[in-house]
């Protein structure tokens, strides 16, 4: 009856609606108007008035900004790197057979993640405090050092603790993402090499790993979209010595939220947009040639 | 979950930018333009109606409590916007031109940019000025707009002193006298030689000031402006701040606790500083439980009069309730409510005469029998009167941040000025920077 016909009756569209209605307002209505914004001077006071690529030249010669984009990239590889080691290491650890209560662990590594990253910036600051901070409490009691560290005095110990709070609220995650992937790998696999003689490395190193990437994969990716927009944490920390954990999204916070230099903060938006979709592309091309060249498909 | 920053930032500048689109020409509503309102010929009774404020300041609704008290049939709806979120909800409805409130509250930090906007009535025409003839200068300058009209009144002076602990005052300064304090602290030299004196006989347990931030609080408004005719001008007298802060922290004068930090509060509140440059209106940071704080505090007299923050309160062009706004504004400028707010909440009054009315009988709890007025009316007279202008306090902002990163690095006052060249422009390219 149906045979080489697809029903395209108009009903499909009303099913479809509601998500393009809310993503034309929400998601794309927003998106074009900044744009649009970007080529304006507004203030939020007067209607827009056009000043062409004004914007963009003023962000082509905006040193903070280009700072910010190296902060942003310390802090995200001061974090990720330790953050999807802990994750991977945990998962694996925590995927083997004779370990107990495994999801309790899975829980409580989870934790951090449940807290809203403002909470964890202040948190943060507290404990790093100059004078009354309890890290410097503990090695000071521990004799470590004799007077009190000031933390956000150094731009790299700054961004450091900077990256510490994202590490603990994402390894968690990360740590669930691995576990998923691990489960889906064949039994069978590791029974083989098991009766092979291989030890416990050579299996993750052998097996696990390679049969992860996938998931490593979309790990890598999700980090550097997430890594590139940091934003909460160090918010909450502040700008740091030589504004050193000013990240790409606070310096367009500060444009546009505590300025009021609408235009410009949507240039800064869009420059971040165009930063972010290098470096998505980039990863995904590398991945690419990667598989080319180990012939996986 | 990390998107959703960045999205929302996007998503209200775009609901800015659309109902700025319908902003139309609604603007008429507005009655009674540019008339003298003529309210004092008519007694609190005659008055009817709803008046809705904006603000970000819990307090008005006790102040909306007494205007109506006194205005029987009217009822006022005070809505309170705490945080930095109020400035931007204001400017969207303003933007759309609905649902804006006939009275909306400016804080002293960024009011320079709302006040001589279009939409901001001109109070000068109501007969303001009046309102605010005797008020403190400074108070009254800062609520001025370009041409010298009144477009904004508040209701009350933010004068800042040093508060001093009283036990450890006479252990370490031989008198709790606020006099004979506010003799010794007259100078940043004074206060440097004291605060290394404190620190060595307290074998460092003890520190005078809590931060070097002291020095640029109580001085930052006695300098020229920073923008003049759209170039950077660098008073010389920023560099004395600067050596007075750095002197501060290398003679152990201070004990390096952020202002409003949370060992900053502790230290106010238990010791190990002996005073803190604070606001008349920083009581609450006070623990008083069963009134432990009861005379606890001393206030002695900073080097230079400055003040702290301020509410001021604007009425909308386009209210259609302009009479009764205006009249709320009148209330909040008399002496009958100034001399309440005082007794009530500690505040200080804009009124030179309550002032003078109150400095030989006001105390205040904490400061025992201290006459504390005479020192705050001493030093709020003492502060320049400038318009609020447009950026001055951000790019003061921008000094401290250079500054204290200068110090804390042991960078020299040149370096300092250099880093805060640089922010100047990256943040402000429309000044002219030599």
């Amino acid at each position: 009856m149906f045979a080489g016909k697809i029903d395209k009756s108009r009903y499909g569209y009303l099913f479809i609606a509601p998500f393009f209605l809310v993503f034309f307002i929400f998601d794309l209505g927003p998106i074009l108007y900044s744009f649009y914004l970007s080529f304006t001077d507004w203030s939020g006071f007067d209607t827009p008035s056009f000043v062409g690529l004004a914007n963009y030249e003023r962000l082509l010669q905006d040193t903070l900004f280009f700072k910010s984009i190296y902060n942003t990239l310390v802090i995200w590889i001061l974090s990720i790197i330790p953050q999807l080691t802990i994750a991977l290491t945990l998962a694996l650890i925590l995927h083997e057979k004779f370990i107990r209560g495994k999801h309790l662990f899975h829980a409580i590594f989870y934790f951090p993640n449940m807290v809203t990253p403002v909470t964890m910036g202040v948190l943060f600051a507290l404990i790093f405090d100059w004078q009354n901070g309890s890290a410097n409490k503990i090695i000071m009691a521990l004799g470590i050092v004799d007077d009190p560290v000031n933390w956000f005095n150094s731009p790299f110990l700054a961004q450091l603790i900077v990256a510490s709070i994202l590490m603990w609220q994402w390894f968690g995650f990360n740590m669930l993402v691995f576990l998923a992937g691990l489960q889906s790998i064949p039994e069978d696999l590791y029974e083989a090499a098991e009766i092979d003689g291989a030890n416990k490395f050579q299996t993750a190193i052998k097996i696990t790993l390679p049969l992860l990437r996938p998931v490593l994969i979309f790990t890598m990716i999700t980090s550097v979209i997430g890594g590139m927009q940091i934003f909460d944490q160090p918010l909450m920390i502040g700008k740091g010595p030589e504004n050193s954990t000013l990240t790409m999204v606070m310096h367009l916070y500060e444009a546009a939220f505590v300025r009021y230099e609408y235009g410009y903060g949507a240039a800064i938006a869009y420059g971040i947009f165009v930063l972010i979709a290098v470096a998505t592309a980039f990863s995904m091309w590398m991945t690419k040639i990667r598989e080319k060249k180990e012939g996986v498909s | 979950m990390r998107k959703s920053f960045t999205f929302i930032m996007m998503f209200s500048v775009l609901i800015i930018g659309v109902l700025a689109g319908c902003s139309g020409d609604s603007e008429e509503a507005g009655s009674n333009n540019g008339e003298e309102m003529n309210n004092e010929n008519m007694e609190p009774e005659d008055f009817e109606g709803t008046l809705d404020i904006w603000t970000f300041f819990g307090g008005v609704e006790g102040m909306a409590e007494s205007f109506e008290e006194k205005y029987p049939n009217v009822d006022v709806n005070v809505e309170v916007f705490p945080g930095d979120q109020y400035q931007t909800k204001l400017m969207t409805a303003i933007q759309s031109r609905t649902d804006v409130p006939d009275i909306f509250d400016l804080e002293r930090s960024y009011m320079g940019k709302f006040i001589n906007q279009e939409f901001v009535a001109n109070l000068s025409d109501m007969g303001a000025d009046e309102l605010v003839e005797g008020q403190v200068e400074y108070v009254k300058e800062l609520g001025t707009g370009e041409n010298g009209d009144v477009r904004a009144i508040s209701d009350h002076s933010s004068p800042g002193a040093f508060w001093y602990h009283r036990d450890l005052a006479k252990e370490y300064l031989g008198t709790d006298d606020p006099q004979e304090i506010s003799e010794m602290v007259s100078s940043w030299d004074k206060i440097i030689e004291l605060g290394q004196k404190v620190y060595e006989e307290s074998d460092g347990e003890v520190n005078l000031l809590s931060h070097y931030g002291d020095v640029f609080n109580t001085e930052k408004q006695h300098q020229e402006q920073w923008v003049q005719d759209g170039k950077l001008v660098v008073d010389p007298a920023w560099k004395d701040i600067f050596n007075n802060m750095k002197q501060i922290r290398e003679n152990n004068v201070d004990a390096k606790l952020g202002y409003f930090s949370g060992g900053w509060g502790d230290a106010l509140n238990e010791g190990g500083v002996i005073m803190f440059a604070m606001p008349a209106w920083g009581g609450f940071m006070i623990d008083n439980e069963d009134g432990k704080a009861e005379g606890k505090y001393g206030i002695a007299k900073t080097p230079s009069g400055y003040y702290e923050g301020g509410t001021y309160r604007s009425i909308y062009e386009g209210s259609d309730n302009k009479q009764l706004a205006y009249e709320f504004v009148r209330y909040i400028s008399s002496e009958e409510w100034q001399n309440k707010n005082l007794e009530e909440t500690g505040n200080m009054p804009a009124l030179t005469s309550v002032y003078e009315e109150n400095l030989d009988s006001y105390t205040h709890e904490f400061f025992g029998e201290q006459k504390i007025l005479e020192q705050y009316y001493d030093l709020v007279q003492d502060v320049p009167a400038h318009e609020a202008g447009e950026n001055n306090n951000d790019i003061s902002t921008l000094f401290y941040d250079a500054a204290s990163s200068a110090i804390d690095g042991g960078q020299s006052y040149e370096q300092a000025i250099e880093k805060f060249k640089k922010s100047v422009a990256n943040g402000y390219p429309e000044i002219e920077i030599e």
